[in-house]
């Protein structure tokens, strides 16, 4: 019996080292490929390297769900089996290979996740801004000529009165313009990234810390998307709410 | 690391990458689009609409431009009704 334990856990361990062979050589040869698709993605949401990066997260889940298959037929198996007659020292040994074997998985699937970095939002926007002054001042308005000036920058259609004619001209801002509506939020987390890494680097949680970030990271937020002031604090005020049900 | 072994893994992340890149995306390509000014005028009489007396109806000769009614929106508020 104790030769049985003996076997099965040896080849547990070594099924396992197998796995992690392979999903480490598997995101050494894609880290590389990730930040290069990342790069090299013209689609303004970079749906290409979500695919990538869709499909290698895949794959480790896939390698877990082996694992899990595994463990679930040979070591509880055998356990079940056994019932008291199981040595501790196998289960305590199997299981901790194990929970070893998920963090490693954990540990690379935020790998995979960080590879590609983060875009610069903050130049994408001040770019959007330039352009923005740029061409403010150049409509005129469809229906008599008359000179229009858009008096501040808008990221969805709106409606803008000619001052001579009073025509409703329709104003589509251009699509990068757009995007800063999409992007806002990021921008603005990127902004105050050091808050919520002060936040998450104490051992205790504060939740003083946390809403200094939350708001600070809202303020940037509603800075550049003003429009949206009234529903960002909704949704400030569930935010805080949730963390607070997490923090009791 | 057995030679064969790890061309399998390339070639898979290489398979993986060439997938990715030649889906695509759904609703086709974005196209980046600059900036620009609209009007509908009046198909019926050619008036431009005016802002003072709503948007909904041409306010020269009452053709219905919409048939809905506006509600408060970011920009368009309850008013813009004719």
């Amino acid at each position: 019996m104790e030769e049985l334990m003996w076997q099965t856990q040896e080849r547990w361990f070594v099924f396992l080292e197998k796995l992690e062979t392979r999903m480490g050589e598997m995101c050494t040869a894609a880290i590389p490929e990730l930040k290069e698709i990342f790069k090299a993605d013209q689609d303004p949401y970079k749906r290409a390297h979500s695919r990538m990066l869709a499909g290698l997260l895949g794959q480790i889940r896939r390698m877990q769900d082996q694992a899990n298959e595994v463990k679930e037929d040979r070591i509880l198996g055998l356990i079940y089996s056994l019932g008291v007659l199981t040595s501790n020292d196998f289960r305590e040994a199997c299981f901790n290979r194990h929970y070893a074997f998920e963090k490693r998985c954990h540990d690379y699937t935020s790998l995979l996740q960080k590879a590609a970095g983060q875009e610069d939002l903050e130049a994408f926007y001040q770019e959007q801004l330039a352009s923005f002054a740029l061409i403010k001042d150049r409509f005129t308005c469809k229906q008599c000529g008359g000179k229009i000036t858009v008096s501040k920058m808008f990221f969805i259609a709106t409606y803008v009165t000619c001052s001579y004619c009073q025509t409703q001209n329709t104003f589509l801002p251009s699509s990068g313009a757009q995007m800063v509506l999409h992007k806002a939020r990021s921008l603005a987390e990127q902004r105050t990234a050091h808050l919520l890494k002060a936040y998450e680097e104490r051992e205790s949680k504060d939740p003083d810390l946390y809403q200094q970030y939350l708001r600070a990271m809202f303020d940037e937020w509603n800075k550049i998307t003003p429009d949206m002031e009234e529903e960002n604090e909704k949704f400030y005020l569930r935010l805080l709410k949730d963390k607070s049900i997490n923090h009791l | 690391m057995p030679e064969e072994e790890k061309k399998k893994t390339l070639s898979y992340v290489e398979k993986l990458k060439q997938q990715a890149l030649s889906q695509q995306n759904y609703g086709g390509e974005v196209v980046d689009k600059a900036a620009q000014m609209e009007i509908r005028d009046c198909p019926n009489c050619g008036a431009g609409r005016a802002y003072q007396d709503g948007l909904t109806n041409c306010a020269y000769c009452g053709f219905s431009f919409m048939d809905i009614k506006l509600t408060d929106g970011i920009h368009i508020k309850k008013d813009n009704n004719s």
